[in-house]
């Protein structure tokens, strides 16, 4: 079922692609190259690894191994209204329905037997030990062989060491399962394709600080999760190019992604997976845009092409999500000043208490800085749950509130 | 020049007309039922009645409540948080801290000293501790639910409610009656309970409420055990304006005002 999707939805956007040349919008680009990935994963004729978010995916891409995290498959689950009945075999088999719909619609999808064998499987201890408990559940399901990566909390060259060495390790694993070692010509190929798409990405970030923003709320959703996993190939330089050619011709020509952009609002953590009216209500009814994603942006350096590994482990422990919250609140000030924002929207995604467990830190901090923020109560992957009438009443309280007061930027 | 103000909850259906100055002119409050379009067109007809007007007197409409969007001749649909505050800004000006009651909404909404909407926070999951909750208890202790404002009086405040689901708390209660438990005793519980929920609501927007003039509106606040209840958890007096149901539909209508003049 899950593969078949993929493999519709990539030769659909195959032929839109084709049709429509250099005209093609980004994000059908973006899609097509996620649906592309999406199918390698559950084809069944490629070595395949199901691995944390953080994993390096450019080492296991160059080893020839395709490999996505598991949220990817809960959120396209969201994504394609097939992820009710998942979740409700995994209530069944005792998984309580107030953890991670992400999680929950993986494990799912594995007792309904959909989620495809894995050769291995290599987790990182963060974002979220949620994931890792998946991750070692199909390792046990499937009986495969298991790499934990241990990710540093804390930047200091013992910790990028520590993590190296790990790197090191890991390489070793896989060449276990794959019976080759790792090609540092190809990495080195892969990691020029990095550096580029590193470079097109900050265009593209910075792009989408013009006021009015030529960011859309459906541009980059989730974007800083997914790219990543295809950092190392053509296809990551080709979706930012894009994004980057759409964003300068539109700023060119004073459009905005919101016709007549009156607030500019940032989304913390992961969106609403599922098909839901409401960001759309955001931008038709309020000309309300969101115009930057928490983890829509590069904190890391250029990858040194003869000596990647610690700068792999350097990127591993920017992020700040995975970090102490003093460390994210301190990023989101940062975001919010830099995009301009009026307020800010935090989902507060059921069972994430990686992501809520902060909530008050990180609706203090933008407080103190003037931006309000609106902690909503919703499972992103969980439909089920989706109370429409109360979020709606919620966010439109949120926004009229965000229009009856000064932007905490205009004097600046 | 006449200004229309329509609150559609999901109790009831208030409907508000002000004239120019902002005055009240008339007032209704009808029951929504299964069918919100029918009670729209009631409270409306029922509102314009009571005013000696006709549709065409009213120069302007906003709708707000859970059915806003429901009302086809409005100027403009406002969600109750900003109407409530409208509404207590020009009953009890002084209000900072406003929280409001309804159906299967409670709210705590903090303004800032020219009545300006600052922060807000809500019920979130379910229902309980509002008007649905209060209903479902007067089912379960077998009386009117206006009988409800009094009955806590004279107990002593010792019995407390294990849960809060409308559904649990409705089975302890007739657990309680079966056990002989006063009726008094069991409704200072129910008070104290809602009392405590919004009391988390009120504080996270305001941790602090020295100097700050609390008010209540939205049905519930007709229940004087409530706002008692409430008053005593939260430490500071509560003001409650005379029609606190009717709130709401006031400030849509004085919104539909400012906003005619100002369009």
């Amino acid at each position: 079922m899950i593969g078949g999707y993929f493999e519709d939805l990539e030769s659909r956007l195959e032929r839109i692609l084709e049709r429509r040349g250099d005209r093609a919008n980004p994000r059908q680009i973006y899609a097509y190259e996620t649906a592309r990935l999406g199918r390698r994963l559950f084809s069944g004729r490629e070595k395949m690894a199901w691995c944390g978010l953080l994993v390096p995916f450019e080492i296991l891409s160059v080893m020839d191994v395709v490999s996505g995290f598991v949220e990817f498959v809960g959120g396209e689950l969201a994504l394609m209204d097939r992820i009710g009945p998942l979740l409700a075999t995994a209530e069944t088999a005792g998984y309580g329905s107030d953890i991670c719909g992400f999680h929950r619609g993986v494990l799912g999808a594995s007792i309904e037997g959909l989620m495809p064998m894995p050769d291995f499987l290599i987790g990182t201890s963060g974002p979220c030990v949620g994931g890792l408990a998946v991750l070692e559940n199909l390792a046990t399901t499937f009986n495969r062989d298991f790499f934990l990566l241990e990710v540093p909390q804390t930047d200091t060259p013992e910790a990028v060491h520590y993590l190296t060495k790990q790197l090191r390790a890991m390489v070793d694993f896989i060449s276990a399962h794959t019976g080759a070692p790792l090609d540092m010509d190809r990495l080195r190929e892969a990691l020029v394709l990095t550096n580029q798409a590193r470079e097109l990405l900050l265009e593209v970030f910075d792009l989408a600080k013009s006021v009015p923003s030529p960011a859309s709320a459906n541009d980059l959703p989730n974007f800083g999760f997914v790219l990543p996993l295809l950092l190392g190939t053509e296809a990551a330089v080709r979706i930012a190019e894009a994004f980057r050619d759409h964003y300068q011709t539109r700023v060119a020509k004073g459009l905005s992604g919101v016709p007549g952009e009156l607030l500019r609002l940032m989304w913390l953590q992961n969106r609403i997976q599922f098909q839901e009216p409401l960001v759309r209500m955001l931008e038709n009814e309020y000309q309300a845009s969101i115009v930057v994603d928490e983890f829509n942006d590069i904190l890391w350096d250029p990858i040194d092409l003869d000596d990647p590994l610690p700068d792999l482990a350097r990127r591993m422990i920017s992020i700040p999500f995975t970090r102490r919250a003093e460390q994210r609140v301190a990023q989101l000030r940062r975001l919010a000043e830099a995009y301009q924002v009026d307020g800010a929207i935090n989902p507060c995604h059921w069972g994430c208490r990686q992501g809520t467990g902060a909530r008050g830190l990180v609706s203090e901090g933008l407080k103190q800085i003037g931006v309000p923020v609106l902690n909503l109560e919703v499972d992103c992957a969980d439909p089920r749950n989706f109370a429409e009438g109360q979020l709606r009443t919620r966010l439109e309280a949120f926004v009229e509130l965000l229009s009856n007061r000064p932007s905490p930027w205009q004097d600046q | 020049m006449h200004y229309l103000g329509i609150d559609i909850g999901s109790l009831s259906c208030d409907a508000v007309v002000i004239d120019q100055s902002g005055a009240i002119l008339s007032a209704t409050v009808i029951p929504t039922g299964a069918r919100n379009r029918e009670a729209i067109e009631r409270a409306m007809k029922e509102v314009l009645a009571m005013g000696g007007l006709t549709e065409n007197d009213i120069e302007a409409m906003v709708s707000t409540g859970y059915g806003r969007d429901r009302v086809e001749q409005r100027l403009t649909a406002v969600t109750e948080i900003t109407c409530h505050a409208r509404g207590i800004r020009a009953l009890l000006p002084e209000t900072r801290v406003l929280v409001d009651i309804g159906g299967q909404d409670s709210k705590a909404i903090f303004l800032d000293d020219q009545g300006r909407v600052v922060e807000f926070a809500m019920n979130d999951k379910c229902a309980a501790g509002t008007g649905r909750f209060l209903e479902a208890m007067s089912r379960a202790l077998e009386v009117d639910i206006e009988q409800l404002s009094d009955l806590d009086l004279g107990s002593t405040g010792r019995l407390s409610l294990s849960s809060m689901c409308t559904v649990f708390a409705e089975s302890e209660v007739v657990s309680l009656i079966a056990e002989g438990a006063e009726v008094n005793e069991i409704v200072s519980g129910l008070n104290r309970a809602i009392a405590s929920r919004i009391q988390t609501m009120v504080k996270r927007i305001a941790p602090n409420l020295d100097g700050l003039a609390v008010s209540m509106s939205g049905g519930v606040a007709q229940n004087a055990g409530v706002v008692r209840a409430l008053s005593g958890t939260l430490g500071c007096d509560i003001s409650v304006p005379q029609k606190p149901d009717t709130v709401g539909a006031l400030g849509a209508a004085l919104i539909a005002r400012d906003r005619s003049q100002t369009a």
